[in-house]
């Protein structure tokens, strides 16, 4: 039930993202949450609403297409729910509370709401209109009142999620130099830029080692290891099947996801679970690095294919080796693994250091529930 | 960076017993001549301690034979007799390998970049096969050439092959006068097996089969005529082949095909003769089983296995080892071979194997390792450190795709990397329900008392 509010240009950025999403033109979680985020600024700054549920319900049926175009990327949906729960806030504090919004959950006995009242909030919105007395809803005289003096709170808003996003490596790697020392051997799997940020910043204060494996058959720890040893770390590259002999020697294991979910788990790179695997028989901490970005309200019960997200088998087998095979072979190229949460022992994130059984409560600050179904 | 070139040096490195030509010394100015004593002096200094010796094409020097390594890290667990192989220190990152003027340099990098991890020292890298001795048969010098080039892998292909080698060098061999044969084969034989060595490090199997031939060759009779001997010789060779190794296959070819049943998934590993042998069995026995093979970097084998697997009319899947975790629970059985068992029931065998022992056991999946008696090695190994092997660098088995551009891939060591690629791996006998031999089906745990039912015939 999009009002049509909706500008024709607000709608062809929002088509053009579509459209990129649906094509995997757009590569990496953190460039599809930035540009989910500035098509919807856009929006947002062109939206004609009168009252806060028609901007919900126009962000929450593009936060659906988007999401539609390409579920496997997580990060989509979170930052559109991110941008609804700040706009919630903000409408809330702007009314100073007289105009509750899509509070229905709030009436249920859950516990949810054992969790909510029981948390300060971490983030108190500051004071940022002084028109807050006077904001009208569904006003028929002035119907652009509303929005006129929302709009610029929002938009602020919107800039904090985007700048979050820019800010998400520095905040990550903040703490690097305390989570590794002097003469420690990391291994870590694929590249994560997360990760990488992470290791670098450490690298400024202690002297330690690296091992990268492959991981193929992206091959992309190779990399990670360019970049790592030209930026002065001592780097080890290993094949995948090496993880075991040498995981005797390793201190910590720091690993990149692709999406948190709600119950800890984590869908990442494949080669995870084994690296995950090799370090818990041997009794090596599991780090993983992500931004805040990528924590998902979803669950993964029954899936062992991770995201279920196959990506090209020729890099696997090539076609140019057919002919040593006589009949069909089935050959399989997951992309993601799925990591339980037993696994890990710890998320560093921009918003600080989690253990994976407090990522629950990170939903419920982060993200409202009436969002978790776009 | 490079290296920084020395003055006139023989091409296998600075020999400690010779000195450069005095031309170039009374060439140089006196600071260059204290600078290349000080280069000497650190290099024989970092000769003693990295414990190299090169190959030494010389013919008339005071060097003993091609290298009988004297390294300081434990090689092999219990073969003091052989010669082991020689290693080169690994040195910091940025260094160029398999130069003569490694041991040199070592010292000079030393202090820079000592954090290129020491720990990974004694793996050493493969060294090119040097110009051999004039001695060296050349049957004996085309098998090293394809141990080199890896043409021939496997601890089972490799062992048939020496020997096989060994059978042509013992029929030309022709004793010397004054001497025995049964004194001095073993003398003529041990530079043949040093440069197979050298070649590639020996294998558990090897090690074996040479051991009894040595026992063989000690107590072969005085008084034989020579022809007799070198007969009755090749003829224990043949015996040793076929009752180790061939009857030994059928026979677990059996044992093993037996446990698997209409309908079942099979998950195997890299390539293992005995485990392609078990599979080809079961599947003309008519039993209807589909095979899941894995494979891993750096030397992709599991690509022959499938191409043999496929032309048998086996179903197979085909994926790469990080793909394991999306598979492993619909397997029934992992079928495995090793390169040797020691005698706490740990497996060594082909890099990766231990992952998918470990994956298979965490989703109660049994894990079978195919292996013969004569695999056995005696001597408890603890991790995958003590001893292994690295592949030489580069793309040499082929093994990245093609869709991937070279560029992007690291091929070669460079300023604060280095690229290992270990070959073998230790799998704990807790990862691994069961181990067929020839003499049954044993729990890891007993692999010691496999010997005495023997008869200690190792």
């Amino acid at each position: 039930m999009a009002p049509e509010a909706s500008t024709s240009t607000s709608h062809r950025s929002v088509e053009v993202l579509v459209s990129k999403l649906r094509r995997r033109q757009v590569v990496g979680s953190r460039e599809a949450a930035l540009e989910t985020v500035k098509v919807l600024r856009q929006v947002v700054s062109r939206a004609k609403f009168s009252n806060i549920d028609q901007l919900v319900g126009l962000i929450r049926s593009i936060g659906k297409r988007l999401v539609d175009a390409q579920p496997k990327e997580h990060t989509v949906g979170n930052t559109v729910r991110k941008i609804l729960h700040h706009i919630r806030e903000e409408y809330n504090t702007a009314t100073k509370g007289t105009a509750t919004v899509g509070s229905s959950s709030r009436a249920v006995f859950s516990i949810a709401n054992f969790v909510l009242q029981g948390q300060p909030r971490k983030h108190t919105v500051a004071q940022r209109s002084e028109v807050t007395t006077s904001i009208r809803e569904n006003d028929p005289d002035d119907p652009d009142s509303f929005a006129k003096t929302l709009k610029p709170v929002l938009m602020e808003a919107i800039q904090d999620v985007l700048d979050e996003l820019e800010t998400v490596y520095d905040n990550v790697s903040k703490n690097a130099k305390d989570h590794i020392h002097s003469d420690e051997i990391i291994l870590t799997i694929g590249h994560s830029k997360t990760v990488e940020a992470f290791l670098k910043s450490a690298a400024h204060y202690h002297s330690y080692t690296v091992i990268v494996a492959e991981t193929s058959p992206s091959y992309s720890g190779h990399e990670m290891a360019r970049n790592l040893s030209s930026a002065g770390i001592s780097t080890f590259l290993v094949p995948d099947s090496s993880i075991y002999a040498i995981m005797s020697r390793v201190n910590k294991v720091i690993l990149g996801a692709h999406a948190i979910l709600a119950n800890g788990g984590m869908f990442a790179i494949t080669g995870s679970l084994l690296a995950s695997s090799a370090a818990r028989v041997h009794s090596v901490p599991i780090v993983v690095c992500a931004g805040q970005f990528k924590i998902t309200p979803l669950w993964n019960l029954y899936h062992e294919f991770g995201a279920l997200d196959f990506a090209d088998p020729s890099s696997v087998l090539g076609f140019e080796e057919g002919v040593l095979v006589e009949r069909e072979v089935e050959v399989l190229n997951p992309y993601y693994d799925y990591v339980s949460p037993e696994m890990v022992d710890v998320f560093i994130t921009n918003d600080g250091d989690h253990p994976p059984s407090s990522i629950y409560r990170l939903i419920k600050e982060t993200y409202d529930d009436e969002d978790h179904e776009l | 960076m490079s290296p920084p070139s020395l003055p006139v040096q023989p091409p296998n490195g600075p020999n400690p017993d010779s000195r450069p030509p005095l031309k170039a010394q009374k060439e140089m100015t006196k600071a260059e001549r204290r600078e290349l004593q000080e280069k000497q002096r650190a290099a024989k200094a970092a000769a003693k301690t990295a414990g190299t010796s090169q190959p030494n094409q010389k013919p008339a020097t005071k060097q003993p034979p091609v290298p009988i390594g004297s390294t300081g890290a434990p090689k092999k667990g219990g073969r003091p007799a052989d010669p082991a192989p020689p290693r080169t220190p690994m040195l910091p990152a940025g260094r160029q390998p398999r130069d003569a003027k490694l041991v040199s340099t070592l010292a000079e990098t030393g202090p820079m970049n000592a954090r290129g991890l020491r720990i990974f020292s004694h793996f050493g890298l493969p060294k090119p096969v040097s110009l051999a001795k004039g001695d060296i048969h050349p049957v004996i010098l085309r098998l090293a050439l394809q141990f080199s080039d890896f043409k021939i892998t496997g601890a089972n292909a490799r062992c048939i092959a020496t020997l096989t080698a060994f059978k042509t060098v013992i029929q030309d061999y022709i004793t010397p006068p004054n001497t025995t044969l049964s004194r001095h084969l073993m003398t003529h034989l041990s530079p043949q097996i040093s440069h197979l060595v050298a070649a590639r490090p020996m294998s558990v199997t090897m090690g074996n089969a040479i051991r009894q031939l040595k026992l063989e060759i000690s107590g072969s009779d005085i008084d034989l005529p020579e022809q007799d001997a070198k007969n009755a010789l090749c003829q224990k060779i043949d015996n040793y082949v076929r009752d180790r190794i061939m009857v030994a296959d059928q026979v677990i070819e059996e044992t093993a095909g037996s446990k698997i049943k209409d309908g079942d998934i099979i998950l195997t590993y890299a390539r293992s003769s005995v485990v392609e042998k078990v599979l080809l069995g079961a599947h003309s026995e008519g039993r209807r089983f589909s095979v899941i093979v894995v494979d891993s970097r750096p030397m992709l084998e599991g690509k022959r296995l499938l191409s043999v697997l496929t032309e048998a009319d086996i179903q197979c899947s085909y994926l790469l080892l990080p793909a394991l975790g999306s598979v492993i629970t619909e397997v029934s059985m992992v079928l495995v071979g090793a390169h040797s068992i020691h005698s706490n029931g740990s497996v060594y065998s082909r890099a990766g194997t231990a992952l998918v022992a470990m994956l298979a056991k965490q989703h109660s999946v049994p894990v079978v390792v195919c292996c013969e008696t004569y695999k056995f090695s005696e001597g408890v190994q603890l991790d995958s450190f003590t001893k292994n092997e690295l592949a030489p660098l580069g793309d040499k088995f082929a093994s990245f795709p093609l869709t991937k551009p070279r560029e992007a891939l690291m091929l070669v060591n460079g300023p604060n990397l280095e690229i290992l690629n270990p070959l073998y791996d230790l799998t704990p006998p807790t990862s691994i329900s069961a181990v067929v031999t020839e003499v049954g089906v044993i729990p890891p745990n007993s692999i010691s008392s496999i010997p005495l039912a023997l008869g200690r015939l190792l």
